[in-house]
């Protein structure tokens, strides 16, 4: 006798959600996670890290200066006019991290419209707009600063908003060559069929359709704009004493190479270093993301 | 795509290992140079060469190392130094031996050395006739030249004997600044040799009639304005100093020779003596480190670990120079003026410079302090007790006390505000308003990592007895051209409070330190307008008074006065020279002397 058991129906995998593969492949990308943690430990190091080891890295001690590394007090030692080591990467970290960010940011925004509206619009309009983008990058961006150094007094606001005009040009080309892609789409023709403006496509279709593209550019000029910040650092015109960055703390260190004070250079160095690794790694791993041709790894 | 990912994380690896290579890769050492007992190389500073062998300089050529040069081949008249730990007169390598003032103090006499050309012919009173004609004749093509001073104040010139001359001056002058300041720009020239209008002219007196002294001027001028002859040209062949060129390039790499008919007493120990260019201070410390210049220079920096130079067979010795180190006050600022006009204010300022700590940690001990107008690297006869003492040792506490006492009181924040507004003894002072914060911005040059750290501690002293400081970092030529911003003719802005560039040295004197061009009302570089009618009076006196005490009654009272915030000062180089050379006291005037310079058995 055989009993007829009711077919069951066979277990499918539920179907992921775009989002949920993209963040497999993210998590599968080991340079990502490592991007991820390393940019949360440093964003606790410099913005908790003073609650912890407090310093006064506004006024000098010159009866305390070079004191090497393990000294009570200062773990990292201190420089040559006194300030501690350790205090000063948290504050340098908290300038380095804030501008690359803002300035990325503001990159990436910029960009973003400049290269949507000169794809969406073609013609003349791009002709001269892409013309203006050449020749932007054109000028080197590290001559311009040090330049724009020695007109104005470097401070914070202005090396955010000088790096980020600077620094748009890219993202300006990458979202140009996606947006005269999608100009073409059926959906962005269904708007301005349906009577929608040339704005509202480009708000509402071009941009969010390039966000894969900007996202990763965006990592990648936060990296970008901390090491900008700190090659004019390094050159000397970067913020004025007391404020400081990683890359003002390396050129400060470098005077002292043959006195074998590793802990001016090292450090900073290493900070640099690992943020700027860590955001690009990121950045890869966002475009792993975002890639929806791409397949799970 | 991840080629273009690993690009960029290599980018930053790249740069660390680059910082590691200079930490590590640069030590290397290279073979040293055998320095023979014969010869002795030295570095002249970064981005300048010789370029000039006639004594009279044109207005291009009046670098130090052309003057110290052409010394060592035509002696000055009177040369001052500071040789012999005190800035004076260096009669040994002077043509002068003696001189008397006349008793109205209006001429001198003076008795020449018993040096001789290098053909035999006696060095006479001639040749400084000779000397003074050519350049009264063609005053405006020289280096150097003020109008009313040298050789315009000479009245008559008149040859007593072959040896002996006297010079008769428009009016009196100080002694000092006479001898010091005017006669050691005279250099005897031999009129027997050079006083002819081409180069197969007869030798004539061509140099006492006016057209054709020019025409002399013109032929000699242009004959130094050939480098690549000074070797081989017979003018230049005819010395009376203890060298004579042996070659000299384009490039301004100079070698000098022993003057085998030299008479003098200042007979060089060294016979060869190689002074070699460099492009920039790096190259000069890597051929350093390779220890191939006998005589060179590091960076302040570098006095960090002197070991690095000892252990190649060097020693560091620091040099200072005549020189004094400022910050001026502008008093001509529309809003900050009324502020530094105060006394008590510029006191306070000063109290707050530790100037024994920045010298010996910022500057590693390659600066001294600076309380006045007068150098104090090297012991003089013109530097007051006052100045010497520093009427403003570093005390936050008088500080604050002077700022406290005239009204002066910590608003939120911290920063002082003026809360008793008015003229009296325990008020704010004149022109300041109820409100006013105290609050300084310095212009300061940029580029040294030395004056980055002591423009900061002087910013947390300031900080601390609650005057709020900020630093405005901007390129030498920036600063100087801000400096004379308010005096430029019509200029609309007037917006600098204090400027710093000093990083070199804000000001090196001749031997007799006046202040006419730097702190007199209307001077150039006296920047900050600084109007004291006392010091106006006592600048004039230096170069006119008989008072031998009249230096340092200047030094006193600018001391005291405060025109600009005296600041520690830097040495002219931080020298390093090989172990057994011997260099005698460097010169404060930034001068050598290559005939003192020995090797060590």
């Amino acid at each position: 006798m055989t009993t007829a058991t009711a077919a069951q129906p066979a277990t499918q995998p539920a179907a992921r959600s775009p989002f949920r593969r993209g963040l497999r492949r993210f998590l599968q990308n080991k340079l990502a996670l490592f991007g991820v943690v390393t940019i949360v430990l440093f964003l606790l190091f410099c913005f908790l890290g003073p609650l912890l080891h407090p310093t006064d890295q506004v006024h000098t001690d010159l009866k305390s200066t070079m004191l090497p590394p393990g000294t009570p007090g200062h773990p990292l030692g201190t420089d040559d006019v006194g300030y501690d080591v350790l205090g000063r990467l948290m504050i340098g970290g908290q300038v380095s991290i804030l501008i690359g960010l803002a300035a990325g940011i503001l990159a990436t925004v910029i960009g973003t419209l400049w290269g949507a509206i000169a794809g969406y619009v073609g013609g003349t309009v791009d002709a001269v707009m892409m013309r203006v983008v050449d020749a932007g990058i054109a000028i080197p961006a590290t001559f311009l600063l040090l330049i724009l150094s020695a007109i104005m007094r470097p401070s914070v606001p202005l090396m955010i908003v000088v790096i980020g005009l600077v620094s748009w040009l890219v993202p300006a080309r990458l979202v140009r060559a996606e947006s005269i892609s999608l100009k073409s789409r059926e959906y962005v023709l269904a708007i301005r069929a349906m009577g929608g403006t040339h704005g509202r496509a480009v708000v509402k279709h071009i941009v969010p359709n390039t966000v894969g593209t900007i996202v990763v550019n965006a990592t990648f000029q936060v990296a970008d704009a901390i090491l900008l910040v700190a090659y004019v650092s390094f050159l000397g015109m970067g913020l004025q004493k007391p404020a400081t960055d990683w890359g003002a703390m390396l050129t400060g260190g470098m005077t002292y190479t043959y006195a074998g004070a590793w802990w001016l250079i090292f450090p900073a160095g290493l900070c640099i270093v690992l943020t700027v690794c860590a955001f690009n790694s990121i950045g890869d791993g966002l475009r792993d993301f975002f890639d929806v041709k791409g397949r799970d790894r | 795509m991840r080629t273009t990912v690993m690009r960029r994380l290599l980018a930053p690896i790249g740069i660390a290992a680059a910082a590691v290579l200079v930490v590590t890769g640069c030590t290397a050492q290279g073979d040293e140079a055998s320095s023979g007992k014969d010869s002795v190389s030295y570095a002249l500073p970064a981005g300048t060469g010789p370029n000039w062998i006639l004594p009279i300089s044109s207005p291009d050529t009046m670098a130090t190392h052309n003057s110290a040069i052409k010394a060592t081949m035509w002696p000055r008249l009177f040369e001052y130094n500071g040789t012999s730990g005190t800035m004076e007169w260096d009669q040994k390598a002077s043509a002068a031996k003696e001189y008397e003032f006349s008793d109205d103090n209006l001429s001198v006499t003076i008795t020449l050395a018993d040096l001789d050309w290098s053909d035999g012919e006696p060095v006479s009173s001639r040749d400084v006739e000779f000397w003074y004609n050519l350049v009264r004749f063609n005053a405006e093509k020289t280096g150097g030249y003020s109008a009313g001073l040298i050789p315009d104040n000479i009245t008559n010139f008149e040859i007593v004997d072959e040896k002996t001359f006297t010079l008769t001056f428009s009016q009196v002058y100080n002694e000092e600044f006479l001898l010091a300041n005017q006669l050691s720009l005279v250099y005897p020239m031999p009129q027997h040799a050079w006083d002819k209008t081409s180069a197969d002219g007869e030798i004539g007196d061509f140099d006492r009639d006016e057209a054709s002294a020019v025409q002399v001027f013109d032929y000699l001028f242009s004959e130094a304005k050939d480098m690549k002859t000074y070797a081989t040209n017979e003018l230049w062949q005819t010395v009376s100093g203890p060298y004579v060129v042996k070659s000299w390039s384009d490039s301004g790499q100079v070698e000098l020779t022993a003057n085998t008919k030299y008479t003098g007493e200042d007979t060089p120990s060294i016979p060869n003596v190689t002074f070699l260019p460099f492009t920039s201070a790096d190259a000069e410390m890597n051929v350093v480190r390779s220890g191939e210049v006998d005589y060179g220079y590091v960076t302040s920096a570098q006095l960090t670990n002197e070991a690095q130079f000892t252990d190649l067979g060097y020693r560091v010795e620091p040099w200072a120079g005549w020189s004094i180190t400022y910050m001026p006050y502008n008093f001509a600022n529309p809003e900050m003026g009324p502020i530094f006009d105060q006394l008590y204010i510029r006191q306070a300022l000063q109290h707050a410079v530790d100037q024994e700590t920045i010298s010996d940690v910022i500057w590693h001990g390659a600066a001294t302090p600076d309380y006045g107008p007068v150098p104090q690297t090297q012991d003089s006869a013109y530097l007051s007790k006052e100045q010497k003492d520093n009427p403003y040792p570093f005390d936050l506490d008088a500080a604050a006390k002077l700022l406290a006492d005239h009204g002066w009181t910590a608003g939120s924040g911290g920063t002082l505000e003026c809360t008793a507004p008015g003229t009296g003894a325990d008020q704010c002072g004149a022109g300041i308003e109820a409100g006013k914060k105290l609050e300084i911005v310095v212009t300061t040059q940029n580029g040294s990592q030395e004056t980055d750290n002591m423009m900061s501690e002087i910013q947390s002293s300031l900080g601390k007895i609650g005057v709020a400081m900020t630093i405005d970092s901007k390129p030498l030529d920036s600063v100087l051209t801000e400096a004379q911003s308010c005096k430029t003719e019509g200029s609309t802005t007037c917006s600098w409070q204090l400027v710093f560039f000093g990083t070199a040295g804000s000001w090196y004197f001749p031997a007799y330190p006046t202040g006419e061009r730097v702190f007199a009302k209307d001077t150039k570089w006296n920047a900050g307008q600084y109007d004291n009618p006392e010091a106006e009076e006592l600048i004039t006196q230096m170069t006119a008074s008989t008072d031998s005490e009249i230096s340092q009654k200047y030094s006193a009272l600018l001391a005291q006065d405060l025109p600009v915030m005296w600041m520690p000062n830097p040495v002219y180089q931080v020298s390093v020279i090989k172990d057994g050379l011997d260099v005698g006291h460097q010169d404060p005037g930034a001068s050598f002397f290559p005939q003192r310079w020995s090797w060590s058995e």
